[in-house]
């Protein structure tokens, strides 16, 4: 297998400087007056290193400004890494940008024949192909309108559908698959897949994960510009869905600083008049160990600290477990705490303990919530507060999607 | 699906030919009188020109209209250029983020477009000098090689103001307010000969001033060009060519940072 792409250490540094001057006449000024801001330099890339097979499709993860399009932008030849080296061969293609060369005023054919002959292919190349790029944007009627009149969606299909009909050995995508509704990212997807099928090879970015586990051979996870983890797709996004984890803990601890509160507040919000509080959710597997991930099948224990300030004869109870697309998976409500529990003190704990788990590995959300037995208000309602990770046990997760987790079983009928 | 390699050889005068003619249509694109309005421009220029200088303060110039028209034709095709040429890496973050798309093409497209616009007005021209009874001599045949002059300078001027303006955003205006001033002191619309002897060196310094009255050495007097002076100006463009090229190279990958 040879390489066709091999990048060693490359770092990349951006120096910011607070009021740069960007005209002639400022610098002028601040060589004159001595009056520099001193430069800040900022390390979008720290040592990746990374190399592409012939053939192999490598999906590169991270979090918003891990550094995953300045390194598409270098391995693609737009600037030059602060320091390491790149080896690349010469034909490849590059989709980094949707729409470049078209103009607002020109027709969608118009643009469609710039956008071909931009990637390299002769105008005769662009003629012969016109149609199938146009039945691919799905554009047929629109086609010789100026594209100013287009829809964003109506643009960025046909600029997508233009850049993907040329056909290099290799490939690197920068988070532009994003477009579209979701038959036509399936098509992308699709029109990819057989790509990889035909021997290409593809680099890409891209914070849709599913697109990741299904296309990629191998995958990088960035961080602040560092590659944290090359490897199998499947742990390779775990570990991305630590790292996102991480993140928003951080942050909270961040924004909840002053009085240490024992909620950590991961994202999502509270709302309620507070009459009676859930101060704390906790997670516990089956081994009784704090926990918020759980492998698919396996059981969780809920446990819910309460205490509520004036004396209230009964209250509702309300548990859910939402998916992170906000999908209801489980719902269960205990109308009267009074009837199930008897009458409760004033701060305590319930547990719930929900068995096994027939979920299917993802992100979901347990949502908490107290209310008067006549639900007529809200006294506090934990919404997207507490998330809790499934985690795939290994096999072949690709083949399954949805929420539920079944165990099919096929067999020939005689 | 098409296979492609990049071969440079026709992947460039491909990509150039295609966006000159982009660059034309959208000129005139969505105006109902289109070209000719863009012939008023240097007709309008011309009767200002003819007007002020003409009747006003007369310079005594016969078959003046003539005169100042064979001139001012190229320095438009010059002025035009160097005034768009700032903001074209700028106006085109798009195109400069295809890695294959050398950024230099779109100085490259800006001068052509332009040329083409000036060899378009060019039957004017014929048509004001016949009026004029000038004689059209041979001597017209010595056209290519100066647009070859000026299509090198004017190249090598718009890759220096084209990278600089990427970084100095004050460089557009500066070449505006520098081509104003030069078409004063370029003999468009005077005699060079006018001019006393302590000066007319500059003159020879100035590689637009030789080209300009060399077009009008071939159009207005049907004679042929100074060589001395005019081998000088293709040396001097060339000169600034290299210079541009220089620092375009060696700019380019900040400007990639910046865009």
């Amino acid at each position: 297998m040879s390489s066709l792409l091999i990048a060693e250490n490359i770092s990349k540094c951006f120096t910011i400087q607070k009021n740069r001057p960007f005209t002639l006449k400022d610098t002028i000024i601040q060589l004159l007056t001595g009056r520099y801001n001193r430069a800040n330099k900022f390390w979008a890339l720290h040592d990746v290193s990374l190399s592409l097979e012939q053939g192999r499709v490598l999906g590169i993860i991270g979090h918003n400004g891990a550094g995953k399009s300045t390194l598409l932008r270098l391995l693609c030849g737009l600037g030059s890494p602060t320091t390491g080296r790149i080896r690349r061969i010469r034909s490849f293609g590059s989709l980094l940008e949707l729409g470049s060369g078209f103009h607002p005023d020109m027709t969608g054919r118009e643009n469609l024949l710039t956008g071909g002959i931009l990637c390299g292919l002769t105008k005769r190349q662009v003629k012969a192909v016109e149609n199938e790029i146009i039945h691919f944007a799905e554009l047929e009627e629109f086609i010789d309108q100026p594209t100013r009149t287009y829809s964003s969606g109506m643009y960025l299909r046909l600029a997508f559908a233009t850049a993907i009909q040329f056909n290099p050995d290799f490939l690197i995508i920068d988070e532009v698959l994003a477009v579209g509704d979701s038959r036509f990212q399936q098509k992308c997807l699709d029109r990819l897949k057989a790509f990889r099928k035909a021997g290409k090879s593809l680099i890409f970015a891209s914070h849709d994960l599913e697109q990741v586990r299904s296309l990629c051979n191998e995958v990088i996870v960035l961080e602040e510009g560092r590659v944290v983890m090359q490897g199998e797709p499947e742990s390779a996004i775990s570990c991305y869905h630590d790292l996102m984890r991480q993140r928003s803990e951080k942050r909270a601890k961040q924004i909840y600083n002053e009085a240490p509160s024992n909620i950590t507040v991961e994202q999502g919000s509270r709302l309620g008049t507070q009459e009676a509080k859930i101060s704390d959710v906790r997670l516990y597997d089956t081994n009784n160990r704090a926990t918020n991930s759980i492998f698919s099948g396996g059981g969780i224990t809920i446990e819910l600290e309460y205490s509520f300030t004036k004396s209230l004869s009964d209250m509702a109870l309300l548990l859910g477990i939402y998916s992170e697309t906000n999908v209801k998976c489980f719902e269960t409500h205990v109308l009267s705490t009074n009837a199930v529990f008897g009458p409760l003190i004033e701060h305590g704990s319930l547990s719930c303990h929900l068995p096994a788990l027939p979920l299917l590995p993802g992100i979901y959300h347990i949502n908490v919530g107290l209310f008067p037995t006549d639900w007529n208000y809200v006294y506090d309602y934990h919404w997207q507060m507490h998330p809790l990770h499934v985690l795939s046990k290994n096999e072949a997760v690709s083949y399954f999607s949805g929420i539920v987790s079944l165990c099919p079983v096929w067999s020939v009928l005689k | 699906m098409p296979n492609t390699r990049f071969n440079i050889s026709t992947y460039y005068p491909d990509l150039i030919i295609h966006l000159v003619k982009r660059d034309f249509s959208l000129r005139y694109k969505g105006s109902t009188i289109g070209i000719f309005w863009s012939l008023l421009l240097p007709l309008s220029q011309l009767l200002v020109l003819v007007f002020l200088f003409g009747k006003v303060i007369p310079l005594k110039i016969d078959a003046y209209p003539a005169f100042v028209f064979s001139a001012l034709l190229p320095w438009i095709w010059f002025s035009t250029c160097l005034n768009s040429s700032a903001s074209l890496f700028l106006g085109n973050r798009d195109l400069l983020k295809k890695p294959s798309f050398p950024p230099f093409i779109l100085i490259i497209v800006n001068t052509l477009s332009n040329l083409l616009s000036y060899l378009l007005f060019l039957p004017i021209l014929i048509f004001i000098l016949f009026l004029y009874s000038r004689h059209i001599t041979p001597n017209l045949l010595f056209l290519p090689f100066l647009l070859l002059i000026q299509c090198i300078l004017i190249v090598g001027l718009s890759m220096i103001i084209a990278t600089m303006n990427v970084f100095y955003r004050d460089i557009q205006h500066i070449v505006g307010l520098g081509v104003v001033l030069l078409f004063y002191l370029t003999p468009v619309f005077y005699r060079a000969q006018s001019i006393s002897e302590s000066y007319k060196f500059v003159y020879t310094l100035n590689p637009v001033a030789v080209m300009i009255e060399s077009y009008r050495e071939i159009f207005f007097y049907g004679s042929p060009p100074m060589w001395s002076s005019l081998i000088i100006a293709m040396i001097n463009s060339v000169v600034i060519l290299i210079i541009g090229y220089f620092i375009y190279r060696r700019r380019l990958h900040h400007i990639y940072d910046l865009i």
